[in-house]
């Protein structure tokens, strides 16, 4: 074990799965010399060399479609987009060409590519920059979504999904950067996509979140603790395929959900995972699933005002507490 | 394997319910198939519900005056004197539906709102629903407490504490059973107007073990009987610690939704009352520990082994006189009617591990002094001098402004064995506080 911040994590999962195949490269704004904006590649450049790490300029149309095309051609691209904001205008490459080539061509190509991307507000970076537009991502069947919490997942979840055969989108959140986590040692840790993380087990409500938001999930649990309320809950950590077992056991234990992401309510990804929730728990459910969401509106630049839309612990202990009622 | 004793075939076709108005055999007799068992009213008339089959009459669920739907079981008739478990399952007309099988309970509701309920649309979680057939509830008897007026799971579970519904017999299990959902039960007496009193019975004991000073506590104010978890009607759970089983204790008393009570346990219950009294001070009026566990390392683990383990009037009869000490107070009827209490075996498998966990080794894995130091509402404690179970020394520990009862030639059940003088303590240890300025 090794205590790394999640940044590092990443780090070193792009440095020892470069080692490890020659055919996993990486392109992107500002990844190279710069090391990344968020310091995710940096060194990596100097180690692997302009060509295995290479600085674009800015079309994330272009990039999109290059990893697309590179990875049919027999190479493991990682492409990082800077910001989940500009998530729109790679959406033609994933939507019309990377989640459907496999099956227009009858499994005769593999999709194998990373799209690396970081998105989620709470540092006043406003309304073209704090964005979370997982429910973009996680409504194209073929497409693999993953969005790991810890330091530990982090590196484990993108060595697996560099190694994966079909896309993933690797969802950061810029607050995540700085957290600090034990990851354990060994280039063959691998984190399996696909299978959500009991974060804390309790018996009366199962709280279901992704990202940042399992760390507010987490605190309101600490909140609802003090009220003698007994929350569980659960990082989904893969947001597409979901780990649909783990939260139909959850739920036949608890009776009651709260569904949290930072992304807009309406459509949102917490509308899918209600629905969900209601088609595959109905009867184990004591009350409706109760969303916690971003509302319908521009993330405002002013942070006040930011602080007051964004998902936090004290709405989802609120939340909770009204399915509880 | 038992055979349920129906009502179905003395109701006409217009009826949903009738009244049971007499028992005409006495649980435990033999009875052969023809005889009259039960007499109910119907519509039209008293009828006479018959043996369906030879055997013991080995369960009643619907006391007379109950009124009980056409399909609710009203008895059981056993193979044996103690054959309680039926599969519900094996006599469905369509084997598959073993859901729909199961007895219903028995429902008291008042006919004149009954016809004007069921036109309504019951509002009910999913779960709710899905676990009210399974059990056999009828939803239209079951009050919501959810502001949103919705019937949620917690409010089945009262229900089934209220009408004292049949309890679903399984067969005997070898392996400790699984753990059940549902909140604990609560016995309601007495008259409303005083302070209620809440009552933790002890390890081994349940609810109706409060009888002998129930009555006279009840005659002043509501008494509430609490049954521990793997007790009485409560659900079966495994209860690894102590503090384990106290949440439970606290979250049964947030249920009630009491804002003062007067509190009292005995044995193990007394722990629990102690738990309870610190961890909601401000809602404990009084507290009476009547020889509480958790004041001391010591207990006797062959008792305890020996009482929970025991499978038949046999083997308990010497485990109860060695908790009195008197044991011509218990007689051959005391010891067959506290072993009918104890007709389960899953329920006595569930009891022996929660003695393993709580007292491993013969010792009480808990302690509750520190506690007791910090107790700030008026407290007494009632210790028999010949108590063979928890030695009366214990109390020694209980700090000096907390009153001690030592009643000579008494054993573990003051209660049981002195219950003129428990309830005259009790009844002026509540005076005391609620005349206080």
């Amino acid at each position: 074990m090794a205590m790394m911040r999640y940044a590092e994590a990443l780090n070193a999962a792009l440095r020892e799965e470069m080692s490890r195949d020659p055919s996993v490269f990486m392109f992107g704004e500002d990844i190279g010399r710069y090391g990344g904006v968020f310091k995710v590649s940096r060194g990596l450049m100097e180690e692997f060399g302009e060509s295995r790490v290479r600085d674009t300029p800015i079309s994330e149309q272009a990039l999109t479609a290059m990893a697309v095309s590179a990875a049919m051609t027999g190479t493991r691209p990682i492409l990082e987009i800077m910001y989940a904001d500009f998530i729109p205008l790679c959406m033609d490459a994933l939507v019309n060409q990377a989640s459907v080539f496999g099956y227009l061509w009858e499994g005769q190509v593999e999709m194998p590519f990373v799209l690396r991307t970081q998105g989620g507000g709470g540092v006043g970076t406003g309304a073209q920059h704090a964005k979370s537009l997982d429910s973009f991502l996680t409504h194209i069947p073929g497409i693999k979504v993953v969005a790991p919490v810890t330091p530990a997942d982090a590196k484990g979840m993108l060595k697996s999904a560099i190694r994966d055969a079909q896309p993933v989108i690797f969802l950061e959140h810029k607050l995540l950067y700085n957290m600090r986590g034990e990851v354990p040692d060994g280039e063959d840790e691998l984190v399996p996509l696909g299978k959500a993380r009991l974060v804390r087990p309790g018996r009366d409500v199962s709280i279901f979140a992704t990202s940042k938001m399992v760390i507010e999930a987490e605190a309101a649990a600490v909140q609802l603790a003090k009220d003698g309320i007994d929350a569980e809950v659960i990082d989904l950590r893969t947001l597409r395929p979901l780990d649909l077992a783990s939260i139909k056991a959850s739920i036949a234990r608890t009776h009651h959900a709260v569904v949290v992401n930072e992304g807009w309510t309406f459509c949102g990804y917490a509308a899918e995972l209600s629905a969900t929730i209601m088609d595959h728990c109905f009867d184990d459910l004591d009350a409706p699933v109760a969303r916690v969401a971003m509302p319908d509106m521009p993330i405002p630049y002013s942070e006040p005002l930011e602080a007051a839309v964004i998902p936090n612990a004290a709405r989802i202990a609120e939340a909770a507490r009204r399915v509880l009622a | 394997m038992a055979t349920p004793v129906r009502v179905e075939a003395a109701g006409g076709e217009y009826m949903e319910n009738v009244v049971v108005l007499e028992w005409s055999v006495e649980p435990g007799a033999t009875v052969t198939a023809g005889d009259t068992l039960v007499t109910v009213e119907t519509a039209k008339a008293a009828t006479e519900i018959p043996a369906p089959v030879d055997g013991f009459l080995t369960a009643i669920f619907a006391e007379p005056g109950m009124e009980v739907p056409l399909s609710a079981v009203l008895g059981l008739i056993g193979t044996t004197a103690e054959d309680t478990a039926f599969e519900a399952k094996a006599e469905a007309k369509g084997a598959t539906e073993g859901a729909l099988a199961k007895p219903e309970p028995i429902v008291r509701e008042q006919i004149s709102s009954a016809g004007a309920a069921s036109a309504r649309r019951i509002v009910a979680s999913p779960a709710a629903r899905v676990r009210a057939r399974s059990m056999g509830i009828d939803l239209r008897a079951v009050r919501a407490s959810s502001p949103s007026g919705r019937i949620k799971l917690r409010d089945l579970a009262s229900t089934q504490v209220l009408d004292g519904g049949p309890n679903m017999s399984r067969t005997p299990a070898t392996a400790l059973p699984a753990d059940e959902a549902g909140r604990l039960n609560v016995i309601r007496s007495g008259a409303p107007g005083n302070i209620p009193v809440v009552m933790i019975h002890g390890f081994g004991a349940d609810g109706p073990s409060w009888s002998p000073i129930e009555r006279d506590l009840a005659r002043q104010r509501p008494v509430l009987r609490l049954e521990l978890p793997n007790h009485g009607k409560s659900p079966r759970r495994r209860m690894t610690s102590f503090s384990e089983l106290a949440r439970e204790i606290a979250i049964a008393f947030d249920d009630l939704q009491l804002p003062t009570v007067h509190l009292v346990g005995h044995s193990l219950g007394g722990a629990c009352a102690l738990a309870l009294a610190d961890i909601r001070p401000k809602r404990i009026a009084s507290l009476a520990l009547i020889a509480p566990a958790g004041l001391g390392p010591r207990i006797d683990g062959d008792f305890i082994e020996g009482f929970a383990g025991a499978s038949s009037p046999v083997s308990l009869g010497p485990w109860l006189r060695h908790m009195v000490a008197d044991p011509k107070i218990i007689g051959d009827d005391f010891v067959r009617a506290a072993m009918a209490s104890r007709a389960d075996p899953d329920q006595r498998a569930a009891q022996r591990q929660m003695a393993r966990d709580l007292f491993p080794d013969s010792t009480q894995s808990f302690d509750l002094r520190a506690a007791l130091e910090r107790l700030t509402c008026p407290t007494r404690t009632i210790w028999g001098k010949a108590d063979a179970i928890l030695p009366w020394q214990q109390a020694l520990s209980v700090p000096g402004e907390i009153a001690l009862h030592l009643l000579a030639t008494t054993g573990h059940v003051p209660h049981l064995e002195k219950p003129e003088v428990v309830a005259k303590i009790l009844r002026d240890h509540f005076a005391s506080t609620e005349t206080r300025p």
